[in-house]
């Protein structure tokens, strides 16, 4: 007899500690989905052991500490990062993309985090304009999309790592890049052979903020992820990363 | 009395005004003095927020600017240095990058010196420029360089420096503040500490004083200037009631008095007398004193009331007393003991000194004439019985007295008989001196 108001309480108790722990089993974010292009030295590409390593994947994992939250990285081809964060198949791209007006339609940006340029890659009398001249760039950057307003003869590619061989084969007399993508490609041997070098592309549209981008879904991820930036851009994190991947300040 | 009415003070003050008005001052100083200090925290906290938000990333920012422009520095005498075609391309190309980048761009000074910086080396890649010219003017170059990326880096410590200096002068600021306020709390407590001191405590000591003398003596209450009209109330309370218990005294004392007194003749009625004797008995037994009583009736007064009717007799009695009052020593007590009997305690006197006093009243009055309202006169005489107390108690003494006075009216009245431990001594009318 004395036995059931025993069980009764230990039932209780069970209950309470249950409903105890569902809300902080609940709160428990799932981990959030990165996509990262892996293939884009020096912001984003793996090392020997095939490691994803670079500025932009460091800086997502600098912010994902800051944010206290577990961050699954995805490789991804350029070209596909924007419908995909836009169709909510991931929460935010850790990519360097140019705030345009045509992505702002489809996903969210976080704050600026530098600012770029754009730069040509061809022999010193090829120029930018230069008729019958077939130009390459990475499809769906903001350089694919320039090279398609101005109507050249156009050969795109699915990763930075495939310009190279394209310029030193010829298929492609010139190559439009992101500055930091630049950097690594003027050291290629094959291309500094056929006398193949930078020079700014003096357009706007090519120029300017840099941010991520966000899924639209996540905009409550925004506000955090800013935060973030401002955090490790103050407390030094951002130029240890900086000093590790490129020769100056981004900005 | 000596009690100040506490409407004749004008500088009396209401107690709950008094405080009221204290604690109005105090809260609205204080209140004032939080007010400034929130004032204060809210500045501070917008200077905080300013130099986190603000100042210290556009300062970290300018660091970076300030460091661009070194590696502009660095890249330049790479160009210069470069062995290789490609390696002096490739640092070709980061001056090109700090020269066109729009942070750069958006310093002035740092625009400048980048473009000047830009078109010196492109001229120098082109072979424009000869070698001795080159190096001389990079040198002046390079330190220009390297003193602009110290006067941005410095700048950017001022950004924040200025935030800091305001939020030192607000932290001073709000700090003396905190110290009025503390110096006004201060004063506050020490000035109500006095006047609840000089105001309550001091006249409430001296009404507790003034209370535990109240019913020996008139009050002497002396409220120092300025006291609370509640205190001085109080004194008017105390006053009053001190006069009730003065009149409640008198009012006893004539009591006492009445119940003591015969109404006729204003010496002790028996009772009295009898307290008076038994005590003055008792004291002389108790040291081994002589002590003495005596008896004492007048002669055939029956007579006068009888002849001249009892108002003449009212006045033979009370001219009787006075006479009584006028010739016993201030310490014998006499009473009036009956209609026309009276009694005498004689302390410290022998029977025989008694005996001598009693017959220079007799003589007296056996020499008075008492005159009467309708022009009678009229005499009397007077018979006394002395005993000894010493040894007897007072009822004993006064018997034997009574027996005295009953030889004495037998040996013929107007006379004097001792009545000693033994024996009886009849005193001739001649034995006064």
């Amino acid at each position: 007899m004395s036995i059931r108001p025993i069980h009764r309480i230990l039932r209780a108790l069970a209950c309470l500690m249950l409903g105890g722990l569902l809300p902080v089993m609940a709160s428990a974010e799932p981990p959030l989905r990165v996509i990262v292009i892996g293939s884009s030295p020096p912001m984003s590409y793996e090392d020997g052991d095939g490691k994803l390593v670079g500025f932009n994947i460091e800086l997502a994992e600098a912010l994902c500490q800051t944010m206290k939250a577990r961050c699954e990285m995805h490789k991804v081809a350029i070209g596909k990062v924007i419908d995909m964060l836009a169709a909510g198949e991931a929460d935010f791209a850790a990519v360097s993309f140019l705030i345009t007006p045509e992505r702002q339609e489809k996903v969210l940006f976080s704050k600026p985090y530098y600012r770029s340029l754009s730069i040509w890659l061809a022999r010193p009398e090829i120029r930018p304009g230069a008729t019958g001249i077939t130009v390459a760039a990475v499809r769906g950057s903001a350089q694919a999309r320039y090279v398609e307003i101005e109507g050249w003869k156009n050969f795109f590619v699915e990763h930075h790592r495939d310009l190279p061989p394209l310029l030193a084969a010829g298929t492609a007399d010139a190559a439009i890049v992101p500055m930091p993508t630049a950097l690594r490609l003027i050291q290629e041997k094959e291309l500094q052979a056929r006398e193949i070098g930078p020079s700014i592309l003096p357009v706007p549209s090519l120029g300017g903020d840099v941010a991520f981008s966000i899924n639209p879904q996540r905009a409550d991820l925004r506000p955090r992820i800013d935060a973030a930036i401002d955090a490790v851009k103050n407390d030094g994190r951002f130029d240890r990363i900086n000093t590790k991947y490129l020769p100056f300040r981004l900005q | 009395m000596h009690l100040r009415k506490g409407t004749d003070a004008p500088r009396s003050l209401n107690a709950a005004t008094l405080f009221g008005v204290l604690a109005g001052i105090f809260t609205l100083l204080l209140i004032t003095a939080i007010a400034l200090l929130v004032a204060d925290q809210r500045k501070l906290l917008d200077s905080v927020t300013q130099l986190r938000t603000q100042a210290l990333p556009t300062s970290i920012e300018q660091q970076r600017l300030a460091r661009n422009i070194e590696t502009l520095r660095l890249e330049g005498e790479r160009v210069l240095s470069a062995s290789t075609p490609q390696a002096r391309q490739q640092a070709m190309f980061v001056v090109n990058l700090m020269a066109s980048h729009p942070s750069i761009l958006g310093n002035p000074r740092a625009r400048d010196i980048a473009t000047e910086t830009e078109l010196f080396l492109t001229r120098v890649t082109r072979g424009e420029q000869g070698d001795s010219a080159v190096h001389a003017e990079w040198a002046q170059l390079s330190r220009r360089l390297s003193l602009a990326a110290d006067d941005i880096s410095v700048e950017a410590v001022s950004l924040a420096r200025g935030e800091v200096a305001t939020m030192g002068a607000v932290i001073e600021g709000a700090q003396q503040k905190l110290y009025a306020t503390l110096a006004i709390t201060l004063v506050f407590v020490i000035v109500l500490l006095l006047l609840m001191h000089r105001r309550l405590i001091l006249p409430l000591q001296r009404i507790d004083a003034t209370l535990k003398t109240l019913g020996k003596t008139a009050p002497v209450l002396d409220l120092p200037p300025g006291s609370l009209h509640e205190i001085k109330a109080i004194e008017g309370a105390i006053g009053q009631l001190h006069d009730i218990l003065q009149k409640h005294e008198e009012t006893r004392d004539e009591l006492e008095r009445l119940a003591a007194t015969d109404m006729l003749t204003g010496l002790n009625n028996r009772r009295e007398f009898m307290h008076i004797a038994a005590g003055e008995v008792a004291r002389s037994q108790r040291y081994g004193r002589p002590v003495t009583v005596g008896l004492a009736d007048l002669d055939h007064f029956k007579r006068i009331n009888d002849q001249h009717g009892h108002a003449a007799g009212d006045l033979a009695l009370r001219a009787f007393a006075d006479l009584v009052r006028s010739t016993l020593r201030h310490a014998d007590t006499a009473g009036r003991y009956g209609g026309e009997e009276f009694a005498f305690v004689f302390p410290e006197t022998t029977p025989e000194e008694a005996a001598v006093l009693s017959n220079r009243l007799r003589s007296r009055l056996d020499a008075m004439v008492i005159a009467l309202p309708d022009g009678a006169t009229l005499r009397m005489t007077l018979s006394i019985g002395i005993a000894d107390a010493s040894v007897r108690s007072l009822e004993e003494a006064l018997s034997v007295a009574d027996q005295a006075l009953y030889e004495a009216k037998a040996s013929g009245r107007n006379t004097v008989v001792l009545r000693p431990m033994a024996g009886l001594s009849i005193l001739p009318p001649d034995f006064d001196h």
